[in-house]
């Protein structure tokens, strides 16, 4: 309404160029960072191109159908949803168990919040490097603390063998994210508000059904927006499983985006390497698609 | 209400150790980064070191290319808060306030970009910027980095921006101040907590980040820290945990400062970001 104040057509026009200078860098750097590579990636994906030399020639849809032709594919697929919904599962649940109770008055909650969101800052690198060392064979801590526990009699490979690999993976994986989907329902709890449960405390109801009737019904628009958001990062990751196993033992835990990588910079295929990135993100496009409707319906 | 402070008691008896189990591999790197070596290798693992040594604190910083990787983080992150900050102010400002054709497609595709995976755009970049000639420099990590901090920033400061009301720049140019004149006098100090918020997630990321670092740089001049101490992991003969533990320790103090001085604006910008949407 700021235009409203002001008299005179002239200045309106003014405005709108001013608006469009000042977006101005920002489409330049997006085109160039962005919509530049996205395009090429597609215009690549049509080329058998030698990573070294950057030497290739025109091959059509071949890379296409050697991409679907391939079990490689397929098998990375199956990989990536056994990671995603393993993974996305122990974020989601474990996530709103720990906003439920940061949500308690507890003892040092302040402190008990910072070391809790922690992880989900810090560099994927470091999260890793600590974790393998937790996980080593004979001197990590996890062999150790099972083996005193009496739930395993020797050492275990954590990440030489399938299916632990993809289990520790998982796990690392919940224990890095999972403050995501704190942060965002601990802010969504504290705008319920508090007339709600004092109400269903005069009708006589308990903290189950307060739960289930009042608090998760709130929670249900944060919840999917964080679920559809994680799908997406968790399907996308790269750094923790390449760091974590590589995408070993064998091609145990070979996610989409490894296969991608290893394309274009272990086997120097980039043509078929952008195919793969091309079918990927078409796997991905519907949960894209239902998070910008919901996520973009709302700013709107 | 008493009803709250009851079951305090309780909650804390159950939610501490869930605390603790998280906090626990950070505390574990801790504590290797000060045991010595000797110690990492007995059975059952003592928990508290019988001896502290900060030898390995040492190694790092004399034996290996450390300092020179915290440097070249340094100067890739800071530029790329730098150049995401200034370019994002002026377009979300653009993007809330000013109505031309293709706004609300450019802001889709804003949205867009946030969820799109680096990998695809990892082989066209790496071309690009072998082409420009800027292969194995901060640049090139600079320009990369811009393809993700850029899209979050926007998006972070398009919905701080939308909640600052439009009178109180109205009133400023009633008062007789240009359009730029509002904006930086009246828009820019509302908006501060959100740039800071802004700048402080873009400096996470870039300090953070892997896979570009990985692809567009093979020598120590340009390495920053998230594939050099990874490069130590693998380079290494024998893996000294040690030495990687303190390692992790120290390339993790900017964030633990930026933690433990403004969290507040993480979790603000958080909700900003994403979830809110």
């Amino acid at each position: 309404m700021a235009e409203a104040a002001l008299p005179g057509a002239r200045l309106e026009r003014r405005d709108a160029l001013l608006g469009l200078a000042l977006i101005a860098p920002t489409v330049l750097v997006l085109g160039a960072v962005i919509v530049y590579p996205l395009l090429s990636a597609i215009y690549l994906s049509l080329f058998s191109l030698y990573t070294p030399t950057l030497e290739g020639h025109w091959v059509g849809l071949a890379n296409y159908r050697a991409v679907f032709g391939s079990s490689g594919f397929w098998s990375a697929l199956a990989t990536t949803a056994v990671w995603t919904v393993g993974t996305l599962t122990l974020q989601v649940l474990f996530g709103l168990a720990m906003a439920l109770l940061l949500h308690q008055n507890i003892l040092f909650r302040s402190l008990a919040r910072s070391l809790v969101l922690f992880p989900y800052f810090l560099s994927t690198v470091v999260a890793v490097l600590v974790w393998r060392w937790l996980f080593n064979d004979l001197y990590g801590v996890v062999n150790h603390a099972l083996m005193a526990a009496g739930i395993i009699d020797a050492p275990v490979s954590w990440l030489g063998t399938m299916p632990n690999a993809m289990l520790s993976i998982i796990v690392v994986g919940a224990w890095k994210f999972f403050p995501f989907v704190v942060i965002a329902i601990l802010a969504r709890l504290q705008t319920i508000p508090e007339a709600l449960y004092e109400a269903a405390r005069i009708d006589g109801a308990g903290p189950v059904s307060r739960f289930f009737d009042i608090t998760l019904p709130q929670l249900r628009d944060v919840l999917t927006i964080v679920i559809l958001l994680r799908t997406v990062w968790d399907f996308k990751e790269f750094d923790l499983i390449y760091l974590m196993t590589g995408g070993g033992p064998v091609n145990g835990t070979r996610t989409l985006p490894l296969i991608v990588y290893q394309q274009a910079f272990g086997l120097n295929q980039m043509g078929l390497a952008a195919a793969h990135a091309v079918a990927m993100m078409l796997v991905m496009l519907v949960f894209m698609l239902a998070y910008l409707r919901r996520a973009g319906g709302r700013v709107a | 209400m008493t009803n709250r402070q009851r079951p305090a008691l309780i909650a804390s008896l159950v939610t501490w150790p869930l605390v603790l189990l998280i906090a626990f591999p950070l505390l574990w790197m801790l504590l290797t980064s000060v045991k010595p070596q000797a110690e990492l290798f007995t059975t059952p693992p003592d928990f508290l070191p019988n001896a502290i040594t900060f030898e390995h604190y040492r190694r790092v910083l004399e034996e290996t290319a450390f300092l020179q990787y915290f440097r070249n983080s340094l100067v890739v992150a800071v530029s790329t808060t730098v150049l995401v900050v200034v370019v994002a102010v002026l377009g979300a400002y653009s993007l809330v306030r000013f109505a031309y054709r293709g706004r609300e497609l450019l802001a889709s595709l804003v949205l867009f970009t946030y969820l799109l995976p680096s990998v695809v755009l990892i082989s066209p970049l790496y071309l690009m910027l072998v082409k420009l000639g800027l292969a194995n420099t901060l640049a090139s990590l600079v320009a990369a980095y811009t393809s993700f901090a850029l899209p979050y920033a926007l998006w972070l400061l398009r919905s701080f921006m939308a909640g600052i009301p439009e009178d109180l720049e109205a009133a400023a140019m009633v008062d007789g101040a240009s359009r730029m004149g509002a904006f930086v006098d009246v828009v820019l100090p509302q908006a501060l907590p959100g740039i800071i918020s802004t700048a402080l997630f873009s400096f996470i990321l870039a300090w953070n980040e892997y896979l570009y670092a990985l692809v567009l740089v093979n020598s120590d001049e340009a390495r920053p820290l998230t594939t050099g101490v990874m490069t130590m992991l693998i380079s290494a003969f024998n893996i000294e945990w040690s030495l990687l533990m303190a390692a992790s320790v120290m390339m993790s103090v900017p964030l633990i400062v930026i933690f433990a001085f403004f969290q507040k604006y993480l979790t603000s910008g958080f909700g900003a970001g994403g979830v809110k949407g």
